[in-house]
Protein backbone atom coordinates (compact mmCIF):
# COMPACT_ATOMS: atom_id res chain seq x y z
CA UNK A 1 0.00 0.00 0.00
CA UNK A 2 1.44 3.41 -0.79
CA UNK A 3 1.59 6.20 1.32
CA UNK A 4 -1.39 7.89 -0.39
CA UNK A 5 -3.40 5.07 -0.44
CA UNK A 6 -3.19 4.51 3.50
CA UNK A 7 -3.79 7.98 4.20
CA UNK A 8 -6.85 7.95 1.48
CA UNK A 9 -8.18 4.69 3.57
CA UNK A 10 -7.72 6.54 6.96
CA UNK A 11 -8.88 10.05 6.08
CA UNK A 12 -11.66 9.97 3.75
CA UNK A 13 -11.20 13.80 3.49
CA UNK A 14 -7.87 13.03 1.95
CA UNK A 15 -9.09 11.08 -1.02
CA UNK A 16 -11.64 13.38 -1.45
CA UNK A 17 -9.08 16.31 -1.93
CA UNK A 18 -6.31 15.22 -2.57
CA UNK A 19 -6.61 11.82 -5.05
CA UNK A 20 -7.51 11.67 -8.43
CA UNK A 21 -11.47 11.18 -8.48
CA UNK A 22 -12.21 7.22 -9.58
CA UNK A 23 -13.04 6.06 -13.40
CA UNK A 24 -16.72 5.59 -13.54
CA UNK A 25 -16.83 1.71 -14.99
CA UNK A 26 -20.58 2.00 -14.66
CA UNK A 27 -22.99 4.91 -14.09
CA UNK A 28 -27.15 4.89 -13.30
CA UNK A 29 -28.69 8.17 -13.76
CA UNK A 30 -32.25 8.44 -12.41
CA UNK A 31 -33.17 4.79 -13.25
CA UNK A 32 -37.39 4.05 -13.47
CA UNK A 33 -37.96 0.59 -13.90
CA UNK A 34 -41.89 -0.08 -13.80
CA UNK A 35 -43.58 -3.68 -13.61
CA UNK A 36 -47.11 -3.31 -15.10
CA UNK A 37 -48.22 -0.32 -12.64
CA UNK A 38 -46.16 -0.95 -10.12
CA UNK A 39 -43.28 1.32 -9.46
CA UNK A 40 -39.87 -1.18 -8.84
CA UNK A 41 -37.45 1.33 -9.00
CA UNK A 42 -37.40 5.14 -8.34
CA UNK A 43 -34.69 7.56 -8.97
CA UNK A 44 -31.78 5.59 -8.73
CA UNK A 45 -28.11 6.38 -8.92
CA UNK A 46 -25.55 4.35 -8.69
CA UNK A 47 -21.77 4.33 -9.27
CA UNK A 48 -19.76 1.61 -9.63
CA UNK A 49 -15.90 2.34 -10.28
CA UNK A 50 -13.05 0.09 -11.62
CA UNK A 51 -11.60 -2.39 -9.08
CA UNK A 52 -13.89 -1.84 -6.48
CA UNK A 53 -16.38 -3.85 -5.24
CA UNK A 54 -19.74 -2.30 -4.47
CA UNK A 55 -22.93 -3.74 -2.61
CA UNK A 56 -26.70 -3.05 -2.45
CA UNK A 57 -28.28 -3.54 0.40
CA UNK A 58 -31.45 -3.98 1.06
CA UNK A 59 -34.53 -6.27 2.14
CA UNK A 60 -36.72 -8.70 0.26
CA UNK A 61 -38.85 -6.89 -2.92
CA UNK A 62 -36.61 -3.78 -2.32
CA UNK A 63 -35.72 -3.60 -5.98
CA UNK A 64 -31.74 -5.25 -5.63
CA UNK A 65 -32.50 -7.71 -8.15
CA UNK A 66 -34.51 -5.60 -10.37
CA UNK A 67 -31.30 -3.40 -10.31
CA UNK A 68 -29.39 -5.90 -11.92
CA UNK A 69 -31.80 -6.94 -13.94
CA UNK A 70 -31.78 -3.56 -15.32
CA UNK A 71 -27.90 -3.29 -16.02
CA UNK A 72 -27.75 -6.69 -17.64
CA UNK A 73 -30.85 -5.72 -19.92
CA UNK A 74 -33.06 -8.37 -19.07
CA UNK A 75 -35.41 -5.81 -18.30
CA UNK A 76 -35.93 -2.70 -19.90
CA UNK A 77 -36.18 0.57 -17.98
CA UNK A 78 -38.55 2.87 -18.07
CA UNK A 79 -36.19 6.06 -17.98
CA UNK A 80 -33.12 6.88 -17.09
CA UNK A 81 -29.55 6.46 -18.42
CA UNK A 82 -27.04 3.45 -17.60
CA UNK A 83 -24.15 4.20 -18.65
CA UNK A 84 -20.81 1.38 -19.29
CA UNK A 85 -17.66 2.68 -19.80
CA UNK A 86 -18.89 5.60 -21.15
CA UNK A 87 -21.08 4.03 -23.72
CA UNK A 88 -24.99 4.09 -22.98
CA UNK A 89 -26.15 0.87 -22.75
CA UNK A 90 -29.60 1.39 -21.91
CA UNK A 91 -31.42 0.28 -24.55
CA UNK A 92 -28.79 -2.43 -25.60
CA UNK A 93 -29.76 -5.80 -26.16
CA UNK A 94 -28.99 -8.37 -23.50
CA UNK A 95 -26.43 -10.32 -25.19
CA UNK A 96 -24.30 -7.46 -26.31
CA UNK A 97 -24.01 -6.36 -23.13
CA UNK A 98 -22.64 -9.77 -21.91
CA UNK A 99 -20.12 -8.89 -24.93
CA UNK A 100 -19.06 -5.85 -23.64
CA UNK A 101 -17.98 -7.02 -20.42
CA UNK A 102 -20.99 -7.39 -17.87
CA UNK A 103 -21.94 -10.47 -16.88
CA UNK A 104 -24.50 -11.72 -14.63
CA UNK A 105 -24.91 -14.03 -12.40
CA UNK A 106 -28.69 -13.88 -11.17
CA UNK A 107 -30.15 -14.64 -8.18
CA UNK A 108 -31.16 -18.48 -7.12
CA UNK A 109 -28.11 -19.54 -9.38
CA UNK A 110 -30.09 -20.81 -12.57
CA UNK A 111 -27.92 -23.10 -13.64
CA UNK A 112 -28.85 -25.85 -16.80
CA UNK A 113 -29.70 -28.38 -14.52
CA UNK A 114 -29.86 -30.84 -17.05
CA UNK A 115 -26.58 -29.86 -18.54
CA UNK A 116 -23.26 -31.02 -17.21
CA UNK A 117 -21.04 -28.53 -15.16
CA UNK A 118 -19.28 -28.37 -18.49
CA UNK A 119 -21.77 -27.20 -20.46
CA UNK A 120 -23.11 -24.85 -18.42
CA UNK A 121 -18.74 -23.13 -18.68
CA UNK A 122 -18.91 -23.68 -22.45
CA UNK A 123 -22.59 -21.97 -22.19
CA UNK A 124 -21.18 -19.35 -20.43
CA UNK A 125 -18.59 -18.47 -22.75
CA UNK A 126 -21.24 -18.26 -25.42
CA UNK A 127 -20.86 -14.54 -27.23
CA UNK A 128 -16.92 -15.63 -27.51
CA UNK A 129 -15.54 -17.23 -30.41
CA UNK A 130 -11.49 -17.49 -29.33
CA UNK A 131 -11.49 -21.08 -28.07
CA UNK A 132 -7.69 -21.13 -27.20
CA UNK A 133 -8.90 -18.42 -24.43
CA UNK A 134 -12.09 -19.71 -23.91
CA UNK A 135 -10.14 -23.39 -23.06
CA UNK A 136 -7.50 -21.50 -21.03
CA UNK A 137 -10.11 -19.54 -18.97
CA UNK A 138 -12.17 -23.38 -18.56
CA UNK A 139 -8.89 -23.84 -16.92
CA UNK A 140 -8.79 -21.29 -14.85
CA UNK A 141 -12.57 -21.52 -13.43
CA UNK A 142 -11.31 -24.93 -12.11
CA UNK A 143 -8.43 -24.20 -10.41
CA UNK A 144 -10.43 -21.13 -8.89
CA UNK A 145 -13.04 -23.89 -7.88
CA UNK A 146 -11.30 -27.06 -7.67
CA UNK A 147 -14.52 -28.68 -6.76
CA UNK A 148 -15.80 -27.79 -10.28
CA UNK A 149 -13.24 -29.79 -11.42
CA UNK A 150 -14.12 -32.91 -9.90
CA UNK A 151 -17.76 -32.29 -11.11
CA UNK A 152 -17.33 -31.41 -14.38
CA UNK A 153 -18.90 -34.57 -15.68
CA UNK A 154 -21.44 -34.35 -13.30
CA UNK A 155 -25.29 -32.53 -14.11
CA UNK A 156 -25.10 -29.47 -12.25
CA UNK A 157 -28.99 -30.37 -11.11
CA UNK A 158 -27.12 -33.53 -8.84
CA UNK A 159 -24.47 -30.29 -7.40
CA UNK A 160 -25.10 -29.52 -3.54
CA UNK A 161 -26.47 -25.79 -3.55
CA UNK A 162 -23.01 -24.23 -2.65
CA UNK A 163 -21.61 -26.09 -5.79
CA UNK A 164 -24.16 -24.60 -8.03
CA UNK A 165 -23.39 -21.00 -6.72
CA UNK A 166 -20.32 -21.84 -7.33
CA UNK A 167 -21.19 -23.10 -10.75
CA UNK A 168 -23.12 -19.73 -11.43
CA UNK A 169 -20.56 -17.33 -10.86
CA UNK A 170 -17.48 -19.24 -12.50
CA UNK A 171 -20.42 -19.29 -15.74
CA UNK A 172 -20.82 -15.87 -15.23
CA UNK A 173 -16.52 -15.20 -15.39
CA UNK A 174 -16.59 -17.53 -18.66
CA UNK A 175 -17.53 -14.45 -20.66
CA UNK A 176 -14.20 -12.58 -19.16
CA UNK A 177 -16.35 -9.98 -17.73
CA UNK A 178 -14.97 -6.64 -16.52
CA UNK A 179 -17.65 -6.12 -14.37
CA UNK A 180 -20.03 -9.21 -12.36
CA UNK A 181 -23.17 -8.51 -10.93
CA UNK A 182 -23.25 -10.87 -8.48
CA UNK A 183 -27.21 -11.26 -7.18
CA UNK A 184 -27.61 -13.27 -3.74
CA UNK A 185 -25.01 -15.45 -3.78
CA UNK A 186 -25.22 -16.34 -0.16
CA UNK A 187 -29.32 -17.35 -0.30
CA UNK A 188 -29.56 -20.79 1.43
CA UNK A 189 -26.22 -21.81 1.74
CA UNK A 190 -24.76 -22.96 4.83
CA UNK A 191 -22.71 -20.25 6.81
CA UNK A 192 -18.88 -22.07 6.13
CA UNK A 193 -19.89 -22.30 2.30
CA UNK A 194 -21.32 -18.66 2.16
CA UNK A 195 -17.68 -17.76 3.75
CA UNK A 196 -16.06 -19.85 1.27
CA UNK A 197 -17.80 -18.43 -1.68
CA UNK A 198 -17.18 -15.05 -0.09
CA UNK A 199 -13.73 -15.50 -0.04
CA UNK A 200 -13.59 -16.50 -3.54
CA UNK A 201 -15.28 -13.11 -4.19
CA UNK A 202 -12.25 -11.10 -2.33
CA UNK A 203 -9.75 -12.95 -4.80
CA UNK A 204 -11.89 -12.37 -7.77
CA UNK A 205 -11.45 -8.48 -6.90
CA UNK A 206 -7.61 -9.60 -6.84
CA UNK A 207 -7.43 -10.74 -10.50
CA UNK A 208 -9.37 -7.11 -11.42
CA UNK A 209 -12.91 -7.82 -11.80
CA UNK A 210 -15.25 -5.34 -10.48
CA UNK A 211 -18.06 -6.72 -8.56
CA UNK A 212 -21.19 -5.14 -7.92
CA UNK A 213 -23.01 -7.78 -4.87
CA UNK A 214 -26.68 -7.68 -4.55
CA UNK A 215 -26.95 -9.51 -1.00
CA UNK A 216 -29.32 -9.82 1.87
CA UNK A 217 -26.88 -10.68 4.55
CA UNK A 218 -25.97 -7.13 5.06
CA UNK A 219 -22.93 -7.70 8.09
CA UNK A 220 -21.06 -9.76 5.60
CA UNK A 221 -21.53 -8.19 2.29
CA UNK A 222 -20.44 -4.55 3.86
CA UNK A 223 -17.13 -6.03 5.42
CA UNK A 224 -16.44 -7.33 2.12
CA UNK A 225 -16.86 -4.22 -0.12
CA UNK A 226 -15.71 -1.23 -0.41
CA UNK A 227 -18.90 0.71 -0.78
CA UNK A 228 -22.37 0.39 -0.02
CA UNK A 229 -25.76 1.73 -1.49
CA UNK A 230 -28.99 1.05 0.65
CA UNK A 231 -32.12 0.16 -1.12
CA UNK A 232 -35.48 0.42 0.38
CA UNK A 233 -38.74 0.39 -1.16
CA UNK A 234 -37.09 1.28 -4.98
CA UNK A 235 -35.20 3.91 -3.56
CA UNK A 236 -31.53 4.26 -2.52
CA UNK A 237 -32.19 6.34 1.20
CA UNK A 238 -28.18 5.90 2.36
CA UNK A 239 -25.27 5.41 0.07
CA UNK A 240 -21.18 5.52 1.42
CA UNK A 241 -17.90 3.91 2.53
CA UNK A 242 -19.07 0.22 3.19
CA UNK A 243 -16.83 0.77 6.93
CA UNK A 244 -18.83 4.20 7.26
CA UNK A 245 -21.91 2.21 6.80
CA UNK A 246 -21.16 -0.77 8.84
CA UNK A 247 -21.32 2.12 11.79
CA UNK A 248 -24.16 3.78 10.72
CA UNK A 249 -26.91 3.02 13.69
CA UNK A 250 -29.61 3.20 10.95
CA UNK A 251 -28.43 0.28 9.33
CA UNK A 252 -27.32 -1.34 12.36
CA UNK A 253 -30.43 -1.46 13.49
CA UNK A 254 -32.46 -2.39 10.01
CA UNK A 255 -30.17 -4.76 8.54
CA UNK A 256 -27.99 -5.86 10.93
CA UNK A 257 -29.48 -6.87 13.99
CA UNK B 1 -43.96 -58.19 -50.76
CA UNK B 2 -45.26 -56.08 -54.00
CA UNK B 3 -48.87 -57.34 -52.52
CA UNK B 4 -47.98 -55.78 -49.08
CA UNK B 5 -46.24 -52.20 -51.13
CA UNK B 6 -49.10 -51.93 -53.08
CA UNK B 7 -51.87 -52.49 -49.90
CA UNK B 8 -49.61 -50.16 -47.23
CA UNK B 9 -48.08 -48.41 -49.53
CA UNK B 10 -50.20 -45.09 -49.07
CA UNK B 11 -50.17 -45.68 -44.72
CA UNK B 12 -46.16 -46.55 -44.96
CA UNK B 13 -45.31 -42.66 -46.84
CA UNK B 14 -48.21 -41.40 -44.28
CA UNK B 15 -45.92 -42.89 -41.58
CA UNK B 16 -42.83 -41.03 -42.89
CA UNK B 17 -44.82 -37.75 -43.70
CA UNK B 18 -46.22 -38.04 -40.21
CA UNK B 19 -42.71 -37.83 -38.34
CA UNK B 20 -41.57 -35.40 -40.74
CA UNK B 21 -44.30 -33.12 -39.21
CA UNK B 22 -43.36 -34.33 -36.11
CA UNK B 23 -40.33 -32.38 -36.15
CA UNK B 24 -41.73 -29.87 -37.44
CA UNK B 25 -43.09 -29.42 -34.38
CA UNK B 26 -40.25 -30.43 -32.73
CA UNK B 27 -38.06 -27.84 -34.03
CA UNK B 28 -39.63 -24.82 -31.73
CA UNK B 29 -39.93 -27.15 -28.88
CA UNK B 30 -36.42 -27.30 -28.73
CA UNK B 31 -36.05 -23.74 -27.38
CA UNK B 32 -39.53 -24.55 -25.08
CA UNK B 33 -42.22 -23.10 -27.38
CA UNK B 34 -45.11 -25.16 -27.50
CA UNK B 35 -46.61 -23.89 -31.06
CA UNK B 36 -49.07 -25.71 -32.65
CA UNK B 37 -48.68 -23.97 -36.19
CA UNK B 38 -47.15 -26.73 -38.08
CA UNK B 39 -50.42 -28.16 -39.84
CA UNK B 40 -51.06 -24.32 -40.75
CA UNK B 41 -47.74 -24.38 -43.09
CA UNK B 42 -48.42 -27.70 -43.85
CA UNK B 43 -51.67 -26.65 -45.54
CA UNK B 44 -49.75 -23.85 -47.01
CA UNK B 45 -47.29 -25.69 -48.45
CA UNK B 46 -49.97 -27.94 -50.16
CA UNK B 47 -51.83 -25.09 -51.93
CA UNK B 48 -48.73 -23.94 -53.32
CA UNK B 49 -47.97 -26.75 -54.74
CA UNK B 50 -51.39 -27.69 -55.49
CA UNK B 51 -52.34 -24.12 -57.18
CA UNK B 52 -48.35 -24.42 -58.91
CA UNK B 53 -49.30 -27.88 -60.84
CA UNK B 54 -52.47 -27.41 -61.67
CA UNK B 55 -52.68 -23.66 -62.77
CA UNK B 56 -48.77 -22.62 -63.35
CA UNK B 57 -47.15 -25.67 -64.82
CA UNK B 58 -49.65 -27.24 -66.23
CA UNK B 59 -48.02 -30.78 -67.27
CA UNK B 60 -50.68 -32.41 -69.66
CA UNK B 61 -48.87 -35.57 -70.72
CA UNK B 62 -47.76 -38.30 -68.61
CA UNK B 63 -45.85 -38.37 -65.62
CA UNK B 64 -45.43 -34.80 -63.43
CA UNK B 65 -42.03 -34.58 -63.81
CA UNK B 66 -39.88 -35.28 -60.34
CA UNK B 67 -38.00 -31.81 -61.06
CA UNK B 68 -41.05 -29.72 -60.63
CA UNK B 69 -42.42 -31.72 -57.56
CA UNK B 70 -38.84 -30.55 -55.60
CA UNK B 71 -39.07 -26.96 -57.14
CA UNK B 72 -42.76 -26.74 -55.22
CA UNK B 73 -41.27 -27.80 -52.51
CA UNK B 74 -38.49 -25.37 -52.50
CA UNK B 75 -40.86 -22.37 -53.05
CA UNK B 76 -43.34 -23.76 -50.77
CA UNK B 77 -40.22 -23.93 -48.23
CA UNK B 78 -39.32 -20.51 -48.68
CA UNK B 79 -42.92 -18.82 -48.66
CA UNK B 80 -43.48 -20.84 -45.19
CA UNK B 81 -40.09 -19.86 -44.40
CA UNK B 82 -40.85 -15.91 -45.34
CA UNK B 83 -44.22 -16.51 -43.34
CA UNK B 84 -42.77 -18.39 -40.50
CA UNK B 85 -40.74 -15.23 -39.82
CA UNK B 86 -43.53 -13.32 -39.96
CA UNK B 87 -45.70 -14.80 -37.56
CA UNK B 88 -42.88 -16.10 -35.55
CA UNK B 89 -41.44 -12.49 -34.36
CA UNK B 90 -44.85 -11.37 -32.29
CA UNK B 91 -46.15 -14.93 -31.80
CA UNK B 92 -43.22 -15.85 -29.89
CA UNK B 93 -43.60 -12.79 -27.37
CA UNK B 94 -46.08 -15.02 -25.97
CA UNK B 95 -45.29 -18.29 -24.02
CA UNK B 96 -46.40 -21.88 -22.84
CA UNK B 97 -50.47 -21.99 -23.16
CA UNK B 98 -50.82 -18.64 -24.92
CA UNK B 99 -48.72 -19.19 -27.86
CA UNK B 100 -50.08 -22.58 -28.10
CA UNK B 101 -53.40 -20.90 -28.52
CA UNK B 102 -52.05 -18.01 -31.01
CA UNK B 103 -50.77 -20.90 -33.48
CA UNK B 104 -54.19 -22.26 -33.08
CA UNK B 105 -55.82 -19.18 -34.03
CA UNK B 106 -53.23 -18.83 -37.16
CA UNK B 107 -54.04 -22.09 -38.49
CA UNK B 108 -57.82 -21.15 -38.04
CA UNK B 109 -56.76 -18.09 -40.27
CA UNK B 110 -55.37 -20.35 -42.79
CA UNK B 111 -58.55 -22.10 -43.11
CA UNK B 112 -61.10 -20.03 -43.15
CA UNK B 113 -58.99 -18.08 -45.65
CA UNK B 114 -58.71 -21.28 -47.94
CA UNK B 115 -62.07 -21.68 -47.73
CA UNK B 116 -63.14 -18.69 -48.88
CA UNK B 117 -60.47 -17.56 -51.58
CA UNK B 118 -60.98 -18.44 -55.03
CA UNK B 119 -57.40 -19.53 -55.62
CA UNK B 120 -57.88 -22.22 -53.07
CA UNK B 121 -60.99 -23.56 -54.97
CA UNK B 122 -62.80 -22.79 -52.01
CA UNK B 123 -64.55 -25.76 -49.46
CA UNK B 124 -64.39 -27.63 -52.45
CA UNK B 125 -60.47 -27.54 -52.50
CA UNK B 126 -58.16 -28.24 -55.69
CA UNK B 127 -58.43 -31.32 -56.95
CA UNK B 128 -56.48 -33.68 -60.06
CA UNK B 129 -53.22 -32.52 -58.78
CA UNK B 130 -50.86 -33.93 -61.01
CA UNK B 131 -48.87 -37.04 -60.13
CA UNK B 132 -45.20 -37.75 -60.32
CA UNK B 133 -45.07 -41.90 -59.83
CA UNK B 134 -47.57 -44.41 -60.80
CA UNK B 135 -48.19 -45.74 -57.35
CA UNK B 136 -48.16 -44.07 -53.80
CA UNK B 137 -45.59 -46.32 -52.16
CA UNK B 138 -42.79 -44.47 -54.66
CA UNK B 139 -43.61 -41.26 -52.91
CA UNK B 140 -40.99 -42.62 -51.05
CA UNK B 141 -38.19 -41.12 -53.46
CA UNK B 142 -39.25 -38.24 -51.83
CA UNK B 143 -39.72 -38.23 -48.28
CA UNK B 144 -37.10 -41.01 -47.02
CA UNK B 145 -34.05 -38.57 -48.31
CA UNK B 146 -36.32 -35.62 -46.92
CA UNK B 147 -36.76 -37.20 -43.42
CA UNK B 148 -33.19 -38.83 -43.68
CA UNK B 149 -32.25 -35.02 -44.42
CA UNK B 150 -33.76 -33.91 -41.42
CA UNK B 151 -32.61 -36.46 -39.41
CA UNK B 152 -28.90 -35.54 -39.84
CA UNK B 153 -29.57 -32.36 -39.59
CA UNK B 154 -31.35 -32.21 -36.28
CA UNK B 155 -28.59 -35.06 -34.91
CA UNK B 156 -26.32 -32.56 -35.66
CA UNK B 157 -27.54 -29.55 -34.38
CA UNK B 158 -28.24 -30.97 -31.25
CA UNK B 159 -24.55 -31.30 -31.05
CA UNK B 160 -23.24 -27.64 -31.92
CA UNK B 161 -23.17 -24.04 -30.96
CA UNK B 162 -26.42 -23.79 -31.97
CA UNK B 163 -28.47 -26.11 -30.74
CA UNK B 164 -27.13 -25.78 -27.29
CA UNK B 165 -28.32 -22.27 -27.30
CA UNK B 166 -31.65 -23.75 -28.04
CA UNK B 167 -31.18 -26.26 -24.87
CA UNK B 168 -30.36 -23.47 -22.68
CA UNK B 169 -33.39 -21.37 -23.64
CA UNK B 170 -35.56 -24.43 -23.20
CA UNK B 171 -34.66 -24.87 -19.81
CA UNK B 172 -33.75 -21.41 -18.34
CA UNK B 173 -34.35 -18.42 -20.66
CA UNK B 174 -33.45 -16.02 -17.58
CA UNK B 175 -30.18 -17.47 -17.82
CA UNK B 176 -29.22 -18.13 -21.16
CA UNK B 177 -30.27 -14.01 -21.71
CA UNK B 178 -27.98 -14.01 -18.68
CA UNK B 179 -25.09 -15.77 -20.95
CA UNK B 180 -25.42 -13.68 -23.81
CA UNK B 181 -27.87 -15.87 -25.45
CA UNK B 182 -30.60 -14.10 -27.37
CA UNK B 183 -33.84 -15.94 -26.81
CA UNK B 184 -35.81 -13.81 -29.68
CA UNK B 185 -33.36 -14.79 -32.43
CA UNK B 186 -33.04 -18.35 -31.21
CA UNK B 187 -36.94 -18.65 -30.67
CA UNK B 188 -37.88 -17.67 -34.28
CA UNK B 189 -35.09 -19.31 -35.71
CA UNK B 190 -36.06 -22.83 -34.32
CA UNK B 191 -40.05 -21.86 -35.20
CA UNK B 192 -38.90 -20.98 -38.71
CA UNK B 193 -37.18 -23.72 -39.47
CA UNK B 194 -40.04 -26.13 -38.36
CA UNK B 195 -42.65 -23.31 -40.67
CA UNK B 196 -40.09 -24.72 -43.15
CA UNK B 197 -40.28 -28.35 -42.61
CA UNK B 198 -44.19 -28.46 -42.79
CA UNK B 199 -44.55 -26.21 -45.64
CA UNK B 200 -42.27 -28.88 -48.17
CA UNK B 201 -43.50 -31.98 -46.60
CA UNK B 202 -47.23 -30.18 -47.53
CA UNK B 203 -46.01 -29.60 -50.91
CA UNK B 204 -45.09 -32.93 -51.21
CA UNK B 205 -48.47 -34.23 -49.60
CA UNK B 206 -50.46 -32.42 -52.08
CA UNK B 207 -49.53 -34.43 -54.57
CA UNK B 208 -49.84 -37.60 -53.33
CA UNK B 209 -53.20 -37.05 -51.70
CA UNK B 210 -54.48 -35.81 -55.21
CA UNK B 211 -56.68 -33.38 -53.76
CA UNK B 212 -56.39 -30.54 -51.49
CA UNK B 213 -58.74 -28.56 -49.46
CA UNK B 214 -59.20 -26.82 -46.34
CA UNK B 215 -59.33 -30.00 -44.45
CA UNK B 216 -55.80 -30.76 -44.49
CA UNK B 217 -53.79 -29.02 -41.95
CA UNK B 218 -56.70 -28.09 -39.77
CA UNK B 219 -56.44 -27.97 -35.60
CA UNK B 220 -57.21 -31.98 -35.61
CA UNK B 221 -53.82 -32.43 -37.14
CA UNK B 222 -52.02 -30.23 -34.62
CA UNK B 223 -53.51 -32.79 -31.87
CA UNK B 224 -52.30 -35.83 -33.84
CA UNK B 225 -49.07 -33.92 -33.87
CA UNK B 226 -48.85 -32.79 -30.48
CA UNK B 227 -49.47 -36.33 -29.04
CA UNK B 228 -46.58 -37.55 -31.46
CA UNK B 229 -43.93 -35.54 -29.97
CA UNK B 230 -45.44 -35.38 -26.66
CA UNK B 231 -45.41 -39.26 -26.27
CA UNK B 232 -43.06 -39.84 -28.96
CA UNK B 233 -40.23 -37.87 -26.59
CA UNK B 234 -39.43 -34.30 -26.47
CA UNK B 235 -35.81 -34.11 -25.56
CA UNK B 236 -34.45 -36.03 -28.66
CA UNK B 237 -35.48 -35.88 -32.39
CA UNK B 238 -36.11 -39.91 -32.11
CA UNK B 239 -38.98 -39.30 -30.09
CA UNK B 240 -40.88 -37.05 -32.37
CA UNK B 241 -40.05 -39.32 -35.18
CA UNK B 242 -41.01 -42.62 -34.28
CA UNK B 243 -44.27 -40.46 -32.20
CA UNK B 244 -45.27 -39.57 -36.13
CA UNK B 245 -45.01 -42.53 -37.48
CA UNK B 246 -47.12 -44.68 -34.99
CA UNK B 247 -49.57 -42.11 -34.19
CA UNK B 248 -50.08 -41.84 -38.01
CA UNK B 249 -51.00 -45.30 -38.25
CA UNK B 250 -52.75 -45.65 -34.98
CA UNK B 251 -56.06 -44.69 -36.90
CA UNK B 252 -55.33 -47.71 -39.31
CA UNK B 253 -54.42 -50.05 -36.58
CA UNK B 254 -57.60 -48.73 -34.58
CA UNK B 255 -59.77 -49.68 -37.65
CA UNK B 256 -58.52 -53.17 -38.33
CA UNK B 257 -59.52 -53.77 -34.47
CA UNK B 258 -62.81 -52.41 -35.14
CA UNK B 259 -63.23 -54.61 -38.02
CA UNK B 260 -62.90 -58.06 -35.87
CA UNK B 261 -65.59 -59.69 -35.22
CA UNK B 262 -67.85 -60.34 -32.68
CA UNK B 263 -66.84 -56.56 -31.01
CA UNK B 264 -69.73 -54.70 -29.33
CA UNK B 265 -71.27 -52.11 -31.83
CA UNK B 266 -70.42 -49.20 -29.36
CA UNK B 267 -66.71 -50.14 -29.45
CA UNK B 268 -66.06 -50.79 -32.73
CA UNK B 269 -67.94 -47.19 -33.61
CA UNK B 270 -65.81 -45.60 -30.86
CA UNK B 271 -62.61 -47.17 -32.42
CA UNK B 272 -62.86 -45.94 -35.75
CA UNK B 273 -64.69 -42.47 -34.71
CA UNK B 274 -63.40 -42.06 -31.43
CA UNK B 275 -59.27 -41.06 -32.76
CA UNK B 276 -59.12 -37.96 -31.20
CA UNK B 277 -60.94 -38.60 -28.08
CA UNK B 278 -58.47 -41.39 -27.64
CA UNK B 279 -55.11 -39.11 -28.88
CA UNK B 280 -56.24 -36.33 -26.25
CA UNK B 281 -56.38 -39.29 -23.67
CA UNK B 282 -52.64 -40.20 -24.52
CA UNK B 283 -51.99 -37.22 -24.04
CA UNK B 284 -53.28 -36.31 -20.59
CA UNK B 285 -51.94 -39.85 -19.49
CA UNK B 286 -48.39 -39.35 -21.32
CA UNK B 287 -47.58 -35.85 -19.78
CA UNK B 288 -48.52 -37.39 -16.72
CA UNK B 289 -46.68 -41.25 -16.43
CA UNK B 290 -43.86 -39.93 -19.45
CA UNK B 291 -43.41 -36.09 -18.91
CA UNK B 292 -40.34 -36.17 -21.03
CA UNK B 293 -42.37 -39.21 -23.76
CA UNK B 294 -41.68 -42.83 -23.96
CA UNK B 295 -38.11 -42.42 -26.05
CA UNK B 296 -35.57 -40.07 -24.06
CA UNK B 297 -31.89 -39.67 -24.31
CA UNK B 298 -30.99 -41.68 -21.64
CA UNK B 299 -32.28 -44.76 -23.09
CA UNK B 300 -29.29 -44.16 -25.69
CA UNK B 301 -27.03 -43.38 -23.14
CA UNK B 302 -27.55 -46.61 -20.87
CA UNK B 303 -27.58 -48.38 -23.99
CA UNK B 304 -23.99 -47.14 -24.75
CA UNK B 305 -22.75 -47.90 -20.61
CA UNK B 306 -24.27 -51.36 -21.55
CA UNK B 307 -22.20 -51.81 -24.11
CA UNK B 308 -18.89 -50.46 -22.30
CA UNK B 309 -19.50 -53.00 -19.50
CA UNK B 310 -19.62 -55.87 -21.40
Amino acid sequence: MTLSEALASEFPTYRAFFMKPPIPLLEIKELYVNYGGIQALQNIDLTVNAGEVVTLIGANGAGKSTTLRAISRLINPRSGQIVYQGRDITRRPAHEVVQLGIAHSPEGRRVLARQTVLDNLELGAYTRSNLAAVRADLDRQFEIFPRLAERRLQLAGTLSGGEQQMLAIARALMSRPKLLLLDEPSLGLAPAIVLEIFSIIRDLRATGVTILLVEQNAKLALERADRGYILEAGRITLTGQASNLLNDDLVRKAYLG
Amino acid sequence: MAGFLSTYGFLIVSMVMGALLGLSLYLPLMTGQLSLASPGFYALGGYIAAILSTQVFKVSDGLYPIGLVLLEMSIAGVVSGVLGVLVGIPALRLRGIYLAIATIAFVEVLRVLSLNLDITGGAVGIFGIPQPFLTPIEYLWIVIPLLLMSMVLLYRLERIRLGRAFTAIREDELAAGAMGIDPTYYKVLAFTLGAILAGVVGAVSAHFLNTWNARQGTFDASIVYLTSVLIGGTRTFVGPVLGGMVFTALPEVLRAIADTAGLPLWLAQFLRDGRLIIFGLLIVLGTIFFPQGLVTPDLFKRRKDRKSQS
